[in-house]
């Protein structure tokens, strides 16, 4: 199956160009290609998934296989049978010959590019490829049929699901490449489809600025990527993946160069996973439609950073300082961001900054343990899909993104309501909901790794754990419980987009067990589907370590508690507390003043006086330059003329041009000392050249 | 027989159309459209068939060979020939100039500035399209240096008659100053001819010659600065590049189209096809130079784009950053950086070509070319010429997946590994910089194109347009574009179509001089 | 001094003796004509040109070296070739003339009688292979000029050039008489081999060497080389226009046809010292000529200064001479002569349109040129041949292949001076191009300020059509042309 997975991709270019050319004239104005396009992905997505997981797993069952050790003794008589598995206990086993993950690499010669090198397009299908395939089709089938109701009566409507389509193309392309280039590709892609999403309401000047900002920003990261693949090739000499494991495998390769690659496409992650200081323009990628994003700034998009690193996990494991600056900001990032929730009122910024320091988790959590790192980009893609939708649904029934103009609605939006709270439950990483199980797995993670960063890691995110908890407490009780403090009749939201928010809530509440880290249905789940390596994965087992899963699970309790503390007496939801805190308040609703800075320091100088500077220095220097050396020319010409032309003859035949208007005598002028003056002339002339033969 | 008359069929075809067209009495002036047209298509066909016959026939030399070669005695006075002959490296700017001007000619149909005159453009046009050819097909130097100079005076007329207001100026800044290069060019040239030995103007047996070391030292890198700052000026590169803006901003469309799309190439491929092969260790001197300016180019072209108050001219600054990443890639002397610069060529002579189509069709409907005028909102009241400028726009920026990526792409890659010779001489460092500052500079790029975005086509437009009923995309708009349209990202995702015919003889000159 | 100067070669004489007759017979006619009848004889006067061309032609084919007075008079491949010449140029000169002079209705008699003597002193020049042939060459050339500068006698400008030109040709003729005189007071002799031969012994006394430079300063006036140029614009603008044109180019040629003599043959020996100085002169000349034509308004004075400038690319390969290195000598030798050859095919054209035009606006001003490119369309591309064959830069013209001669000239054996005087070129190349290029602009740009047409009439939209061809034919094919500077090498010059 896997060696078609490529029609994944491809079905969807197929979608996105028909919806394009013929969708305003389909009954359903294109929705309805989008929709069956995402569904054969999706079917094609499970398929491949069964695939490449099931023989993921057989192939660790035979590692096992090969390592338990039969030991037979009596006992009265009686034979006991003790088996015991080696690999118990995490030191990296012995992988038997000719058994190893899955991975399918399919790659066709794109085109040369001199030197001998040439690029190639090809499909790399492996644990993570099929993971992502998973999550994308399927938030995405979500989010399409969602938007059929969200969108209703737009007047772009068509328009708006030829991006989800291109976007949807782009983001499987950049997930099922085998080589860094079309990673790029793919990479660039999904970037510019965010712009135009998130501009989609362009008549807006705010949303074209938010737009701009969100493609500038992750552009400047995109530098840094370009640069790192760059340094990747001139080091392994190749864009293939697999090549460049080898290569690191290999061993040869200059440390501070691989080092400077990594960190390079770090900040590529850095921009579009927005990360720490990079992360300004997802909160104002809100302005986009909300269907966009949950897809697009929530489940998937944003977590292709976090995807880049993982799948060259690999290699970022040779160099250890570049995990450890990873550690740092994502641990940064997710309890720095996780504040500014805090003080938010518009709920779909609350879920935006909710985003960041969650995708601060997972950047973390990859600095000590791959799988902790994209499961929890699994489940969180799940969930905060869930939320946003469900944001979406308030939205659309209040016509405000403001929590202020909501309240009580859980009586007119019980749908929304239940998966809503979910959903918050799961971020909240309430057991046993998917996302405690995740969460729990990165905290884990770093805990085992221990070391400095470890440490810092485990602390900080367990206390961010209480601040997510306390502020999506804090967003249930301001939005459902209490009046409406809205205007108009809130009602629930059309089937459309009912349905998928609670397809999306069995996720978002199970999704956690297929990889509970303990022995009864032990690690054979997701962390061996998803392996990279079947080596890495069996020297990596999971630990679960239970005074640390209590430990953290107390803390988001204690932060609901808080929440529910200070929000459930209704005075405080008209004058929230969060907001009267003075200092603390006005830095985190300032975002730490990063805006201001970027904008102050770096944008407007540049657009409003670097560049007019430049274009001065073009006209007014270069140009001027240019114009000098003609004008001058003529005006040297002038001088000559004046001067050492006419002077030879007279003042008399002045006037460039016409003489025919001097006045006097022809023969008095012609005899008035004209012609001692051409004698003159010639003499001085014949001394000159005298004096030139003397030199000569 | 075709073999050997092919190019020169080619090549003089349009001439011969212009003379056709000059005959046509005045009464019946509108009928030159006709006649350019079929000119134009005819010559297009033609080397399409060079073209295929080259893929397809085997026609494709070995590397260092030419096909189609013709070389016969000229001017035995002084030794030039008449040497015409194609590679890999010429054929795709030989063919796109042709694509261009027949596109030209279809938009001739649409609109001709004033004073209209179809006659006098479409002879001038076709006259200038013979010059543009033969330019990428001369193997002598004195014939390569009379195409190149034939170009200059339908361009002029075309910029001086049918241009905007400052149109006198632009016209006579953009003859005198590439004029100034060239002089020094034909100097270099005729010093190459007699330190040769032999005394020839022949572009191989010269690179044969300099090759083997005959032109090193002193008198290398006089002639090599000769030729460059001719092939510079045309590039342009920074800082000779000021007649650029107001020769686009003021040419009639058509005019700009051919500007940017092949007249810029000339000097790249000038540099490509005689100042580097010729003189190899004066242009290892010169790279580290070149690079530097190239980089300046497209971090500044960038600045002046976002500082641009017009439309047209914003476009044509454009041009000075996107031939900065040309440059960049010849600077690396590298094959990879050559390819990149071809395919770098080629991609910006269709898209920023289509930008001008775009630009003009806008000022025929808004008759402004001030953004502050047209006042954003083109998305409501052009939405298809909107929706197409910034496609267009977003291939310019160099979005993976469409024209303008590769060529950028690789030049940043070239640059990070230049050349041996560079490397040894302790440029890396320096290399590898400027590789960083290009990266920033694809950054600065997007944002100036996104700032136009947001100033021209969105955002609520003012009243009067809305009420002034312009009309969207004509039909012959349509069909002048769509070829454009299509090879942008058709080439964005066969990058090979172009590189598949550069690599073998960009491959094989650089082992030959620089291995 | 051989013994048989006496001795006669008819045939080798034809050509002068022919158009001497002319003159006479142009002189006589013209009595007998009724007033309105007088321009016929500028047809009588044509055909004595075309008699003359034919001997030329005879002579060329029987193609032996013919000799009379002695060595005093050649007949050779280089002779022939500027007789050939200069019966083109006295040809279209007079085509020029028909209408002009039909109009002014002034001498015509005396003038063609004028024009044909001159002319005749012009065929003698390249014959000449002794300094007072020489001389007297250069005579026969200058008076009859003097004269016809002032024909216009009701203009003061007109008479005012002619006076300056009588002056300044008078004094010239002085210098140049006395430097001659000096030499030949060394060398003990006139004939220029034999002087050269004579020079070649000789130490190197001062006089000697300023005798040298006299004469060198005579035929500066000739060709109006800074700093002697001082007469020619006055004079170009005074004189009626085909005399202008006739100044700018045959007289300057003449001077050229003995300067070649005298420098590569005569003084070749102390070439290392008049080369510097002709160096200095040549870039003097060029920049000067080419800085000052940009101020002008007057089209006439334009192409004055032009022509100064371009006497300047025509001295460059003076300056690179060497004593004894034949081989560069002749190469630098025909550099001159296809220059001579280009400068005067487009100047006779570009001053066939100024006549042409003279009638419509006799202030003569460049502005008067706005809009020509809708006027007369035909002329207006003429002049832009041959304005861009002047500016020399393009290609397809014959005047770059001249410039390319001299350029390469240049560069054959680089010394300092050598890529001085290149770089000296191309950048005069460049400044010229941009006033030629303002006349262009002006031409083609500008809205016409005059609406009513322009009739040149026959002869003179032959002449620029014909000239026109030749600029652009010899432009694409120029191998015609070296080849016919390669007829007379420095070799077949020396005896």
């Amino acid at each position: 199956m896997s060696e078609f997975a490529w029609l994944i991709p491809a079905v969807m270019a197929l979608s996105a160009l028909t919806i394009l050319l013929f969708g305003k004239r389909m009954p359903r104005h294109g929705a309805e290609v989008g929709i069956l396009a995402l569904g054969v992905a999706f079917v094609l997505s499970v398929l491949v998934a069964v695939e490449v997981f099931s023989a993921n797993v057989a192939a660790v069952a035979e590692v096992e296989e090969a390592h338990s050790v039969q030991s037979v003794w009596e006992v009265g008589g009686r034979e006991v049978t003790l088996v015991v598995d080696a690999a118990e206990g995490g030191e990296a086993a012995e992988i038997p010959a000719g058994v190893h993950e899955f991975r399918l690499e399919q790659s066709t010669e794109l085109s040369p590019i001199g030197g001998g090198f040439s690029i190639e397009a090809g499909t790399r299908i492996d644990g993570l490829t099929a993971m992502m395939f998973l999550l994308v089709s399927f938030v995405s089938l979500m989010v399409h049929v969602y938007s059929t109701g969200y969108m209703h009566g737009d007047p772009r409507y068509t328009w708006y699901f030829t991006l989800l389509s291109v976007f949807t193309f782009s983001m499987l392309l950049l997930v099922i490449a085998n080589n860094l280039l079309m990673v790029v590709m793919g990479w660039e892609l999904v970037g510019v489809c965010s712009f135009l999403l998130i501009g989609f309401w362009w008549e807006e000047k705010a949303n074209s600025d938010a737009a701009i900002k969100a493609l500038l920003t992750t552009k400047l990261g995109d530098v840094g990527l370009m640069v790192g693949v760059v340094g990747l090739w001139s080091e392994f000499g190749t864009f293939n993946i697999t090549r460049i494991y080898e290569g690191v495998a290999a061993g040869d390769f200059d440390q501070g160069l691989l080092t400077f690659s990594l960190l390079a496409l770090f900040i590529g992650a850095v921009g579009k996973s927005a990360q720490f200081p990079l992360h300004t323009w997802l909160p104002d990628a809100m302005a986009g439609p909300t269907p966009v994003s949950a897809l697009i700034h929530a489940a998937t998009m944003v977590t292709a950073g976090v995807f880049l690193i993982a799948r060259l996990y690999p290699v970022y494991q040779a160099s250890p300082t570049t995990l450890t600056v990873i550690a740092i900001i994502g641990v940064i990032t997710l309890f720095a961001m996780g504040l500014l929730a805090l003080v938010q009122d518009d709920v779909k910024r609350v879920l935006a900054y909710s985003t960041i320091s969650q995708l601060g988790y997972m950047v973390a959590a990859l600095a000590f343990s791959y799988t902790a790192g994209i499961f929890h980009l699994f489940a969180h893609g799940f969930f905060k899909a869930l939320l946003f939708l469900g944001a979406g649904s308030l939205i659309h029934a209040v016509h405000s993104n403001n929590m202020s103009d909501m309240g009580g609605l859980r009586k007119p939006m019980p749908v929304t309501f239940a998966t809503f709270v979910i959903g918050s439950a799961a971020l909240a990483a309430i057991p046993p909901l998917a996302g405690f199980w995740s969460k729990d797995e990165v905290l884990a993670g770093a805990f085992g790794a221990g070391g400095y960063s470890g440490t810092l890691v485990t602390v900080l995110g367990g206390l961010g754990g209480m601040i997510t908890a306390f502020y999506m407490a804090r967003v249930l009780w301001l939005v459902f419980a209490g009046e409406f403090r809205g205007n108009g009749h809130p009602h629930e939201s059309p089937a459309a987009m009912k349905w998928p928010l609670v397809v999306l809530a069995v996720p978002a509440a199970l999704i956690g067990f297929v990889n509970l880290p303990f022995d009864f249905a032990h690690p054979r789940g997701f962390a061996a589907w998803t392996m990279f390596d079947l080596a890495y994965f069996e020297g990596h087992p999971v630990e679960f370590n239970l005074l640390l899963a209590l430990g953290t699970t107390l803390l988001a309790l204690l932060g609901i508690a808080a929440a529910t503390a200070i929000y459930r007496r209704r005075a405080a939801v008209a004058n929230d507390p969060m907001l009267r805190l003075g200092l603390f308040t006005q830095v985190l609703q300032n975002k730490y003043y990063l805006d201001q800075l970027y904008m102050g320091v770096i944008v407007r100088p540049l657009r409003d006086r670097v560049a007019p500077a430049a274009y001065w220095f073009n006209d007014h220097v270069l140009d001027r330059i240019v114009n000098l050396a003609g004008a001058g020319a003529v005006g040297l010409g002038r001088v000559t003329y004046r001067t050492v032309d006419q002077r030879g003859i007279d003042g008399v035949v002045n006037g460039i041009g016409s003489t025919a208007n001097y006045t006097g005598n022809l023969l008095k002028f012609a005899q008035s000392g004209n012609v001692q003056l051409y004698a003159g002339a010639l003499f001085v002339g014949v001394f000159v050249l005298g004096v030139l033969f003397a030199v000569a | 027989m075709w073999e050997n008359a092919a190019l020169t069929i080619t090549v003089f075809l349009p001439l011969a159309g212009a003379g056709v067209i000059s005959l046509i009495p005045k009464a019946r002036e509108e009928q030159a459209r006709t006649v350019a047209l079929l000119v134009s298509v005819l010559a297009f066909a033609l080397s399409l068939a060079i073209l295929g016959s080259y893929y397809l026939g085997g026609n494709s030399p070995a590397p260092g060979e030419l096909s189609f070669e013709v070389n016969t005695e000229w001017i035995p006075a002084i030794g030039a020939n008449f040497h015409l002959g194609i590679d890999g490296i010429s054929l795709p700017l030989f063919v796109l100039s042709y694509l261009l001007t027949f596109l030209c000619a279809v938009y001739a149909f649409h609109h001709i500035e004033d004073p209209g005159k179809p006659k006098a453009f479409l002879a001038l046009m076709l006259m200038l399209q013979t010059g543009m050819a033969g330019t990428f097909i001369a193997f002598d130097l004195i014939l390569f240096f009379i195409f190149w100079e034939l170009v200059l005076v339908p361009m002029y007329f075309l910029i001086g008659i049918w241009g905007g207001e400052r149109r006198e100026y632009a016209a006579i800044k953009f003859f005198l100053y590439t004029l100034f290069g060239s002089v020094f060019m034909l100097v270099a040239f005729l010093a190459l001819y007699f330190r040769s030995g032999v005394g020839t103007f022949d572009i191989q047996e010269l690179t044969a010659l300099g090759a083997a070391g005959e032109f090193r030292g002193t008198f290398g890198l006089l002639a090599f600065g000769g030729i460059a700052l001719s092939f510079a000026i045309k590039a342009p590169m920074w800082p000779f590049h000021t007649w650029l803006p107001d020769a686009h901003t003021e040419a009639p469309t058509i005019g700009s189209v051919l500007l940017a799309g092949i007249l810029l190439k000339m000097g790249t491929y000038g540099f490509v096809r005689i100042a580097l092969p010729i003189l190899p260790e004066a242009a290892a001197a010169y790279a580290p130079i070149i690079a530097v300016l190239a980089v300046i180019a497209i971090l500044y072209g960038a600045l002046c784009c976002l500082a641009q108050t017009d439309l047209k001219r914003l476009i044509a600054f454009s041009s000075v950053g996107h031939m900065g990443f040309v440059m960049l890639g010849i600077a690396t002397l590298t094959p990879i950086g050559i390819n990149a610069a071809i395919f770098g060529m080629v991609a910006h002579g269709i898209i920023t070509g289509m930008l001008f189509f775009i630009v003009g069709s806008v000022k025929d409907r808004y008759h402004t070319r001030a953004i502050a005028e047209i006042g954003g909102g083109m998305n409501q009241v052009l939405p298809r010429m909107s929706g197409l400028m910034m496609f267009v726009g977003i291939a310019s920026l160099g979005l993976p997946g469409l024209a303008g990526f590769w060529g950028e792409m690789f030049a940043l890659l070239a640059a990070f590994n230049p050349a041996p010779v560079l490397q040894e001489a302790g440029y890396l460092p320096l290399y590898r910089t400027l590789m960083v500052l290009g990266a920033v500079g694809t950054l600065m790029t997007a944002g100036y194109f996104l700032y136009m975005f947001q100033r021209v086509n969105q955002g609520v437009a003012p009243q009067r347009w809305r009420d002034a009923g312009l009309g969207d995309v004509s039909v012959i708009e349509w069909g002048t574009w769509l070829p454009l349209l299509i090879l942008i990202p058709v080439l964005g995702f066969l990058p090979f179509l172009v590189t598949g015919i550069t690599d073998a003889p960009v491959t094989e000159l650089f082992n030959r001089v620089f291995g | 001094m051989p013994a048989d100067v006496m001795s006669f070669d008819w045939f080798a004489l034809a050509p002068e003796l022919t158009l001497l007759t002319t003159a006479l017979v142009v002189l006589l006619v013209e009595l007998f004509l009724a007033q309105r009848h007088k321009q016929f004889v500028n047809p009588i006067a044509a055909l004595g040109v075309l008699v003359s061309l034919g001997w030329v032609v005879a002579l060329a084919v029987d193609g032996t070296r013919r000799t009379s007075f002695g060595q005093m008079f050649v007949v050779d491949n280089y002779a022939l070739l500027f007789k050939v010449f200069f019966l083109g140029t006295a040809l279209f000169v007079l085509f020029l003339s028909y209408r002009y002079f039909a109009e002014i209705r002034t001498y015509q008699g005396e003038y063609y009688f004028l024009l044909l003597s001159a002319f005749t002193g012009m065929l003698l020049m390249p014959s000449a292979r002794d300094l007072v042939m020489i001389f007297l060459a250069l005579e026969l050339v200058s008076v009859p000029g003097f004269v016809m500068a002032g024909l216009r006698k009701f203009d003061l400008r007109s008479n005012e050039g002619a006076l300056k030109f009588f002056l300044i040709g008078v004094l010239s003729v002085a210098v140049l008489l006395f430097g001659l005189s000096v030499v030949y007071g060394f060398t003990g002799t006139t004939d220029l081999a034999g002087v050269g031969a004579a020079l070649a012994e000789s130490e190197r006394e001062p006089l000697l060497l300023g005798s040298i430079l006299f004469v060198i300063v005579g035929f500066g006036f000739k060709i109006s080389a800074v700093p002697f140029h001082f007469w020619a614009p006055d004079t170009y603008e005074g004189s009626p226009i085909p005399v202008t044109a006739f100044l700018s180019v045959a007289s300057k040629a003449a001077g050229f046809a003995g300067l070649l003599q005298v420098c590569f043959v005569a003084f070749e020996p102390v070439a290392d010292v008049y080369a510097p100085v002709l160096g200095v002169i040549a870039v003097l000349t060029m920049t000067l000529g080419n800085l000052t034509a940009l101020q002008q308004r007057n089209i006439v004075r334009l192409f004055a200064y032009s022509s100064v400038a371009h006497a300047g690319y025509m001295l460059v390969p003076f300056a690179l001479v060497r004593p004894g290195d034949v081989e560069l000598n002749s190469a630098f030798f025909s550099a001159v002569l296809v220059y001579l050859l280009a400068y005067s095919v487009m100047n006779i054209g570009a001053f066939a349109v100024v006549t042409a035009m003279a009638r419509q606006q006799p202030d003569r001003l460049i502005s008067g040129y706005a809009g020509l490119g809708q006027r007369a369309p035909g002329l207006a591309i003429g002049l832009s041949l041959f304005l861009l064959s002047l500016g020399g830069v393009l290609p397809i013209v014959v005047g770059f292949w001249a410039k390319l001669y001299v350029l390469q000239a240049t560069i054959i054996e680089p010394t300092a001076g050598a890529i001085a005087l290149a770089a000296a070129v191309v950048v005069n190349s460049v400044i010229g191009a941009f006033y030629y290029l303002r006349l262009l602009r002006i031409t083609w740009f500008d809205p016409p300020t005059l609406t009513d047409e322009i009739r040149p009439g026959f002869a003179l939209n032959v002449a620029v059509a014909f000239l026109a061809a030749v600029v652009l034919a010899v432009g694409v094919y120029p191998q015609a042309f070296a080849g016919f500077a390669e007829l007379s090498t420095l070799a077949t010059a020396t005896p």
